[in-house]
C-alpha cells in the first residue's frame, strides 16, 4: 500500500498560464479555495475555504516557489497533522504537464489519522459538495 | 492504539504477511499459530516473526490461551490509511478538473 498521492494532468495551456493559476492568490481563489497566498518561500498561507460555518481552513508554509516547482506544507487547522503538497510543471510548448504529489500521512500515528479523517468528515470537506457526496457514499458502502 | 501508519505500511509491504493477514481476515475468527504455520508450510518461528510485525502494526491481535496462542485480524489501521488516501485521491481529482475548466474558460 502506498501513502503518497500522485496525480498527472495534461493541460492545453502554456506553462506560465498554469503557473499563475496555481501560484497567485486571486486565481487560486477562483478555481481552488479562497486563498491568502504568496508564492514566496516562508510565506504562511491560508486557504479559507468558502467561509461557511464548520469549514476548517488549511494552513501552511511555502517551502519552495520557483518556476515551475511549488511546495508547501498542508495542515487542516486544529489537526496538528502536517502533510506536504508539491506541484511541478513541465513545459510541452503549447501544453503543460502538471504533476501533483501529496505526501506525509505515514508520519502520523494511527489515532491521529482517525482524528484527521473524522475532522474532515464533519467539517471542512462539507464545503465541497462533490466530496461530501463521495463521503456519504463511502459511509453507506461500508 | 499507538501504531503508526508507517508500521502498517511496512507490515503490508511483505507478500507473505499480506497472505497471513488475508487468511486471518477470511477466517474471521481467532486462529492458533500452529494452524497458521500448517497452512503456510512455514516454521512456527517464521510465522511468529511475521505475526509480531503485524501485531506491532495493530493489524493482528495475539492472545495466549493455555499452551496455544491465538491470532485474529484487526483491519482498522488499514482503513485509516485507506480513508485518507480515498479522501485526497478524490479531492485532487476534483480540483485538477476544476483547474482544467478554469484555464479553458480564462481568456488569454
Amino acid at each position: 500500500m502506498k501513502d503518497v498521492i500522485s496525480k498527472t494532468q495534461l493541460l492545453n495551456h502554456s506553462i506560465d498560464k498554469v503557473w499563475d493559476a496555481i501560484s497567485k492568490a486571486e486565481e487560486l481563489s477562483t478555481w481552488f479555495i479562497e486563498a491568502d497566498f504568496k508564492a514566496e518561500v516562508g510565506y504562511q498561507y491560508t486557504f479559507t475555504s468558502d467561509g461557511k460555518e464548520g469549514c476548517e481552513p488549511i494552513m501552511g508554509v511555502v517551502q519552495k516557489a520557483e518556476p515551475y516547482t511549488l511546495i508547501y506544507t498542508w495542515e487542516v487547522k486544529n489537526t496538528n497533522v502536517e502533510t506536504t503538497v508539491k506541484w511541478e510543471l513541465e513545459d510541452l510548448g503549447e501544453k503543460t504537464r502538471l504533476y501533483l504529489e501529496h505526501s506525509g500521512i505515514s508520519q502520523y500515528a494511527g489515532n491521529t489519522a482517525i482524528k484527521m479523517y473524522t475532522d474532515f468528515n464533519g467539517g471542512w470537506d462539507n464545503c465541497i459538495s462533490l466530496l461530501n457526496e463521495f463521503l456519504i457514499k463511502e459511509v453507506h458502502a461500508e | 492504539m499507538q501504531s503508526s501508519i508507517t508500521k502498517v505500511l511496512k507490515a503490508v509491504a511483505d507478500p507473505t504477511r499480506r497472505e497471513i493477514f488475508h487468511a486471518l481476515v477470511v477466517a474471521a475468527t481467532a486462529m492458533p499459530i500452529t494452524q497458521i504455520s500448517g497452512q503456510f508450510q512455514m516454521s512456527r518461528q517464521g510465522i511468529t516473526k511475521h505475526l509480531r510485525t503485524l501485531e506491532e502494526a495493530g493489524l493482528v491481535q495475539i492472545h495466549t490461551k493455555g499452551r496455544e496462542r491465538f491470532c485474529f485480524a484487526d483491519p482498522l489501521p488499514l482503513k485509516e490509511v485507506n480513508h485518507w488516501l480515498k479522501f485526497y485521491e478524490r479531492f485532487w481529482d476534483t480540483k485538477l478538473q476544476d483547474l482544467s475548466s478554469y484555464l479553458d474558460s480564462k481568456s488569454d
